[in-house]
């Protein structure tokens, strides 16, 4: 199985007051994910594991390094195609659900097939390996945005809240929300960023599981920044972020 | 989910903060659409006076010094309805209508009046209006009624007054009289021959009539009517036609009365017909009346086919008009000469003594035997000792001289040669008076050599050939002469016995070549014409055909009988009328600019508050451009429902502005009575255009916020980061406008230009922009992470340098509240440089006033010198009254009011003629037309011969001066440019524009030289308008016995400060209606200020509380906000007034200054207080309530 995505000498710093030192965040990451693979990254609070994941997610820039995803460079890519990596490639679920208040349950799902005015029509699932038909394995069936969004918040308990706002759902519910969201697109790669951090342990337990599941479901790399011992535990690999690197626990 | 959708949703989610910004779009668009609707009020007020004034007119022909007959008008239609019903049969014939000629409808009448100018008294003196119209009319009813009730089938009955007259109501009321009152009217004589002309009388050239007032017009059709533009509206005086005639000496028509002005309210023509009565329906409904009366003459049914309709243009129906003219005047019905058969000769003169010059023109060309003669007085013939005064001679060919005779040889009757003794081969000696020297009476004398002497028998013994000189044709003897000029020389028995005899038989003759040298004048150059018939000829068959054949060569407009097109010059005026929808923009532009800065303020803040929203969309894949287009959308939806609600407000601000237009600013606008005018076009052009400049402040204002990383905006991170290359550009920028503002300033004062308001506020400016460059650079130096901050973090820090850090927090949003402030204080206080100052220098030659005291404008003309001794003496003026007073005198030919005080375009400005030399050092030129050399002054550019000034220009072009501000903005010309006229005889010419002297009482006319005055308006006499150079400590002495000694002219007199004054009023009340609005833009910018306390205050309510926690009172905490904010409000206005004073400089310097350093001050006050009452409120109303929760939602 190819990777996924590849890091090779990462490193992040930030820029201090004159004459001193620029601060490192990350210190020369190397990382290999595999197609499908589920991925755990823990470290204390400050490590630098959100900035990680936003690095992997282009939501920030690498100081150094390379990162590649499905073999292309990131830091080669205008800020077009890397908006369109953000929306084809990549699905986000953050520690708030940064939903949006005005529009529905139903609606928010749909809102990243806005920014694609002609979405083609989606494989039903991913076949192994978490490849599209077309991408080495056999064809799936088609479905539209419409009902993939259905099919998916039925799949996470939500399939009777379609026409509910935000406001009117539990933290759970609206975390659950926010993974529909990010895989509606079909993305290669979800990445969650503490997305229990926030709820309470039931929540959090079922939230957990249920990334799990559509990982298998759906064949998508998934990569978790988290402190919750129970989540990690759920992830196939497990690496902890120390001192800037990334150690195998 | 659509883009739509999300569009929809977020305008209704986030409406609080959407409420700001719609407030603010509605208050831009309403200030925007509120100046057009004010240009569109002053039109259409503009528009609508003009047309009142005109009745139902579209045509106007008005003839100053000439008088046809009251039956020509009708002649005229008879002629056009007669082809018409003509070419009406012929087709009717065909059982056709097709190509019919449409001609004039008869339900639309003609008027005719005699119109003069005079003045009106009170019977008791108490009152005198001066420039009255005077105007004498058969028909009431048009005079008393509306335009609805004198037209149409029903017409109001005719209606005639005998001994009484109509006021106009702005007559009556600037007389203060009612009905039953009796008042006093004068007015000039009509003059067979200019009193400009030396032999002709100078005095009884008023006549007086004391009438009784019979009614008021009030809303009469011909109420307001003036056949000459004016300011304002008219003040007339309505006389039975007849009464005014016989009073007036006017020429008298065989059976109908003599008028001077015809109103056309129907085109005449082919093919087209204008109805006052269906202006809205439009040409179709037009024809339609004229088609229905023909088909009724024709006895047709109204059902039968209609002809196809055909429009004439203004300049067609114009043509017809003069070849209807054309066809329809003769030598009885326009008094063009008296053409008599005497004998087997025919015999052209006229009553106006010299033959107009068209009429001699064609006259000449009509025969090829024609004999041109001129006959003049001579007022001393001499030879030696020997004198015969008082005779006359005549200029002609043969038979009366010999062919061969030389231009310096002269042939005497036999009594003259006796009388003098004379032989063939003596000198005679031959005086007369300049034909043109008016009351100067300046003689010259030729001399001729007797060529030989002819018996007193004819040809040579013919009265006849002297022409009516009035005042001497009809006296009993040479003593009874009564011509305009004293005899000075003795009259002997034999030059009284030769009168009663001979009468006016001359008692020489010379060559017309040397008469027409010594008496050509631009009156007439010929006397009389004859011509000897032939042979066989019938005579009155002869008369009659050589009539036809002198009027095939002559053309109407020759004769000043032209149709002028007023209705359509009237609408065009008014629709090039000064802007005031621009410069009403232009004074709100402060407000707009504010109104639109506190929208794009409030987006802005709405945009942070959705910063995690907005870094959500980009997070999901959105690219800016999308979120970009997204926001924009939403924007636009947001400027629309503002600019609506603005256009709604929009009508409510013009009205306001128009009730401050003529109430406290109504020195801006004049005389001009304004109504509220609003067009469908001008609102949606209006809205379109708020829309579109708010959409795009609202795009600039979003345009860098989401090009910020997704991941600062998820966080919430919407400050911007502040670097030391921005500090530097900063500064690089201050440093620059403050070098270039001083550098400018110094000039100014370096190089004497003290004066020059615009160096000053443009080194105000960058002053302004200088200090707004430091306040950045301080702003950015506070927050940069610098050695000097970590160097200063040792240092105790107070209360004040903990406020100062919180300006820099938000570094563009303080910035921006600076520049709001300082921006209008600045305006505000430095506008006041312009204010103009009438008094300043006034006595200077070089001043707005010429060193001139005082302005004279008389109703009747002056045709004495009032600088020379006989002058005075006519007005009864003795050398003590008139001591150290000087007079220049200008001729005046009316036309529109080019000045300040006229919204209305000028297109064809009133010209004053004066002699050059006359104003020589006088005004300070603005403008030269490029190309000139002047070495002596400026005002030689007007004489053609002017050596070594002369103005370039074409041989048929005259040079015209006026003032600079009048040529910009009234006649929207500038210098070097042309302006069309028409003189006297109907020819065309262009006067240029070769200079323009600085904001002067000259405003409102153009100067031309009084020599081509003459030669293009030879009918007008003398001169209306005088500028007086007076003692200053005898200015009301003078004024007071000038009024009374020419108050039968109708002189009025005005300060020239005054005048000056007068049309400076209209640019301080420009300033003062800028520094009004300017003053609600800085209003705006206060509550701005607050909204942008409050927000401050509320996005760091958890700083706040921790600084509560930590033991701070909540009074410690207001101080801390209001010191922070005060801050603000202190450099804003700081700034603001610094680069003022550099601007006001001019003021300051000047010796006369007259800085409002009281209203000034109280305006900074007001200014500040304001600011501090906003912020206090806000501060106030953000740390209300528990801070401390702040801490514990965190």
């Amino acid at each position: 199985m190819s990777a996924l995505l590849q890091l090779t000498d990462v490193t992040k710093c930030y820029a201090a007051a004159a004459g001193a030192n620029a601060l490192p965040v990350l210190n020369g990451i190397a990382l290999e994910v595999a197609r499908g693979e589920t991925l755990a990254i823990i470290g204390p609070s400050g490590s630098g594991k959100s900035t990680l994941l936003q690095i992997i997610g282009t939501l920030d820039k690498a100081t150094t390094g390379e990162v590649l995803l499905d073999g292309k460079n990131l830091a080669t890519l205008s800020e077009l195609e890397l908006a369109s990596v953000r929306n084809q490639q990549i699905g986000f679920v953050f520690q708030a659900h940064y939903l949006l208040p005005q529009c529905t349950v139903w609606e928010n799902v749909l809102v990243p097939t806005l920014a694609n005015p002609s979405p083609s029509p989606l494989p039903a699932k991913r076949g192994e390996g978490g490849r599209r038909p077309g991408e080495g394995n056999s064809a799936a069936k088609t479905e539209s945005v419409e009902s993939r969004a259905e099919r998916l918040l039925k799949r996470v308990g939500l399939g009777d809240r379609l026409h509910h706002r935000p406001g009117q759902l539990s933290g759970g519910e609206r975390q659950r929300v926010a993974v529909v969201r990010a895989l509606i697109n079909q993305p290669q790669l979800l990445l969650a960023d503490e997305p229990t951090g926030a709820l309470d342990h039931a929540s959090a337990t079922s939230l957990s599981q249920l990334l799990v599941e559509l990982n298998q479901e759906e064949g998508v790399t998934l990569i978790v920044v988290t402190h919750a011992s129970d989540l990690a535990k759920r992830m196939g690999r497990v690496l902890e972020l120390q001192d800037g690197k990334l150690v195998q626990r | 989910m659509k883009f739509r959708t999300l569009i929809q949703r977020n305008l209704r989610f986030h409406w609080r903060a959407h409420l700001g910004v719609v407030l603010g779009a509605a208050i831009g668009s309403a200030a925007l659409i509120g100046a057009l609707v004010v240009g569109d009020s002053v039109k259409g007020s503009l528009r609508e006076r003009a047309l009142s004034g005109l009745g139902n007119a579209s045509f106007l022909l008005h003839t100053p010094d000439r008088y046809f007959s009251e039956f020509l008008p009708p002649a005229v239609e008879t002629i056009a309805n007669h082809r018409a019903l003509n070419a009406a049969f012929r087709n009717a014939s065909q059982n056709t209508l097709s190509n019919l000629p449409i001609t004039i409808n008869p339900d639309f009448s003609s008027r005719t009046m005699l119109v003069l100018r005079g003045t009106v008294s009170r019977t008791d003196a108490a009152q005198r209006i001066n420039q009255v119209q005077v105007v004498g009319i058969s028909d009431f009813a048009s005079v008393l009624y509306p335009a609805a009730m004198t037209e149409g089938p029903k017409q109001v009955r005719e209606i005639s007054l005998t001994n009484s007259c109509v006021l106009n109501q702005r007559l009556a009321a600037a007389l203060g009289l009612e009905a039953g009152s009796e008042i006093i009217i004068r007015f000039n004589k009509a003059a067979s021959l200019s009193v400009d002309a030396a032999i002709t009388r100078k005095n009884e050239q008023t006549a007086t009539l004391r009438l009784r007032v019979a009614t008021v017009a009030t809303n009469g059709m011909l109420a307001d009517f003036s056949p000459i533009p004016t300011a304002g509206k008219p003040v007339t005086v309505f006389i039975p036609l007849n009464e005014l005639s016989s009073a007036a000496g006017v020429p008298a028509f065989e059976e109908s009365g003599a008028i001077n002005t015809w109103l056309l309210p129907t085109v005449v023509g082919w093919g087209g017909q204008r109805s006052p009565r269906s202006t809205q329906s439009g040409p179709s409904a037009m024809l339609e009346d004229g088609v229905k009366w023909v088909k009724q003459k024709l006895n047709l049914s109204s059902d039968h086919a209609n002809p196809p309709h055909v429009e004439l243009t203004t300049a067609r129906q114009l043509t017809e008009l003069s070849s209807l003219l054309s066809n329809a005047w003769n030598f009885q019905n326009v008094k063009l000469g008296q053409l008599r058969v005497v004998g087997r000769v025919a015999v052209l003169k006229t009553d106006r003594v010299f033959l107009d010059p068209p009429v001699a023109r064609s006259a000449l060309a009509a025969v090829t035997n024609a004999q041109p003669i001129l006959t003049y007085l001579a007022t001393l013939l001499r030879a030696g000792t020997n004198a015969t005064p008082y005779s006359m001679v005549t200029a002609a060919g043969a038979p009366w001289t010999p062919v061969d005779l030389r231009d310096d040889e002269i042939v005497v009757s036999q009594w003259l040669a006796d009388d003098l003794h004379v032989k063939p081969g003596d000198e005679i000696a031959l005086s007369y008076f300049l034909p043109e020297s008016g009351a100067k009476l300046e003689e010259a004398t030729n001399t001729f050599r007797v060529r030989s002497i002819v018996p007193l028998e004819k040809p040579w013994a013919d009265r006849t050939l002297m022409p009516d000189f009035p005042g001497i044709e009809k006296a009993e003897s040479t003593r009874d002469w009564d011509a305009g000029f004293p005899l000075t020389y003795e009259i002997r028995k034999q030059d009284d016995d030769y009168w009663k005899q001979h009468r006016g038989t001359p008692k020489a003759f010379i060559t017309l070549a040397a008469g027409q040298k010594m008496w050509g004048n631009r009156f007439g150059n010929l006397t009389a014409i004859r011509f000897p018939m032939p042979t066989n000829a019938i005579a009155e068959a002869y008369r009659i055909a050589l009539e036809k054949a002198i009027l095939a060569n002559l053309k109407p407009e020759e004769l000043g009988l032209r149709f002028e097109p007023v209705r359509d010059q009237a609408l065009k005026a008014a629709e090039e009328s000064q802007d005031f929808g621009g410069l009403f923009l232009g004074f709100s532009f402060f407000l707009i600019a504010a109104a639109l800065l506190l929208m794009a303020m409030l987006f802005q803040f709405g945009l942070e508050q959705r910063a995690p929203e907005i870094g959500t969309l980009l997070a999901l894949g959105f690219t800016p451009k999308q979120v970009r287009k997204l926001l924009v959308r939403e924007g636009v939806v947001l400027a629309f429902i503002g600019g609506v609600l603005g256009a709604v407000g929009g009508i409510y601000f013009a009205k306001t502005m128009l009730h401050g237009l003529t109430t406290v600013w109504r020195d801006a606008v004049g005389a001009t009575a304004l109504q509220f005018h609003v067009t469908g076009q001008t609102l949606v052009i209006g809205l379109f255009a708020s829309v579109v400049v708010s959409a795009i402040t609202l795009w600039l204002a979003l345009r860098k916020f989401v090009k910020r990383e997704p991941r600062k905006l998820l966080a919430g991170e919407t400050a911007e980061a502040h670097s030391k290359g921005q500090n530097l550009r900063a500064e690089v920028i201050a440093y620059g406008a403050l070098v270039a503002g001083v550098a400018l300033a110094g000039w100014a004062i370096v190089s004497g230009n003290t004066a020059n308001a615009g160096a000053f506020f443009g080194a105000g400016a960058l002053v302004l922009i200088a200090g707004l460059g430091f306040v950045s650079a301080r702003l950015v130096g506070l927050v940069a992470n610098d050695r000097a901050t970590e160097q200063r973090t040792n240092e105790i820090i107070s209360l004040g340098s903990l406020a100062l850090r919180g300006c820099a927090r938000r570094r563009k949003r303080s910035l921006g509240t600076v520049a709001m402030l300082a921006c209008g204080s600045f305006l505000i206080v430095s506008i006041g440089v312009f204010r103009l100052d009438a008094n300043r220098d006034a006595t200077e030659k070089t001043s707005g006033a010429g060193g001139f005291a005082l302005i004279g404008e008389t109703t009747m003309p002056v045709v004495q010198d009032l600088n020379s001794q006989s002058g005075r003496d006519f007005f009864a003026l003795s050398d003590q009254d008139m001591q150290g007073v000087s007079i220049v005198p200008f001729r005046v030919r009316e036309g529109d009011e080019a000045s300040c005080l006229n919204l209305n375009a000028a297109q064809k400005p009133r010209l004053l003629g004066v002699k050059p030399e006359a104003l020589a050092g006088r005004f300070a030129f603005q403008k030269l037309m490029s190309g000139t050399d002047v070495k002596t002054s400026g005002w030689s550019l007007l004489s053609k011969t002017s050596v070594p000034d002369r103005a370039p220009v074409e041989p048929d072009e005259v040079p015209a001066i006026g003032d600079a501000n009048s040529i910009q903005w009234a006649m929207k010309k500038k210098v070097g440019d042309t302006i069309d006229y028409v003189d006297e005889r109907g020819q065309p010419f262009k006067v240029r524009i070769v200079g323009a002297v600085a904001n002067s009482i000259l405003q409102g006319q153009l100067i031309i030289d009084e020599a081509e005055f003459v030669k293009r308006f030879p009918g007008q006499s003398g001169y209306r308008m005088f500028l007086m150079d007076v003692p200053t400590n005898r200015v009301t002495e003078i004024s007071a016995t000038l009024s009374r000694a020419m108050q039968d002219v109708g002189l009025e007199l005005t300060p020239a400060p005054t005048r000056l004054a007068q049309f400076n009023a209209v640019q301080n009340t420009y300033l003062g209606t800028f520094q009004v609005l300017g003053g609600l833009g800085l209003l705006l910018g206060s509550v701005g200020l607050g909204i942008v306390v409050l927000r401050n205050v509320l996005e760091r309510r958890g700083e706040l509380a921790v600084l509560v926690a930590v033991g701070f009172r909540r009074k410690q905490v207001q101080r801390l906000l209001l010191m922070e904010n005060g801050a603000l409000l202190a450099a804003g206005l700081g700034v603001g007034v610094i680069a003022a004073a550099v601007a006001v400089l001019p003021a300051v310097l000047s010796p006369a200054a007259q800085l409002p350093a009281s209203s000034l001050a109280t305006t900074l006050v007001a200014i500040l207080l304001n600011g501090l009452l906003w912020t206090w409120v806000a501060t106030r109303f953000a740390v209300r309530g528990d801070l401390l929760r702040a801490l514990r939602n965190e």
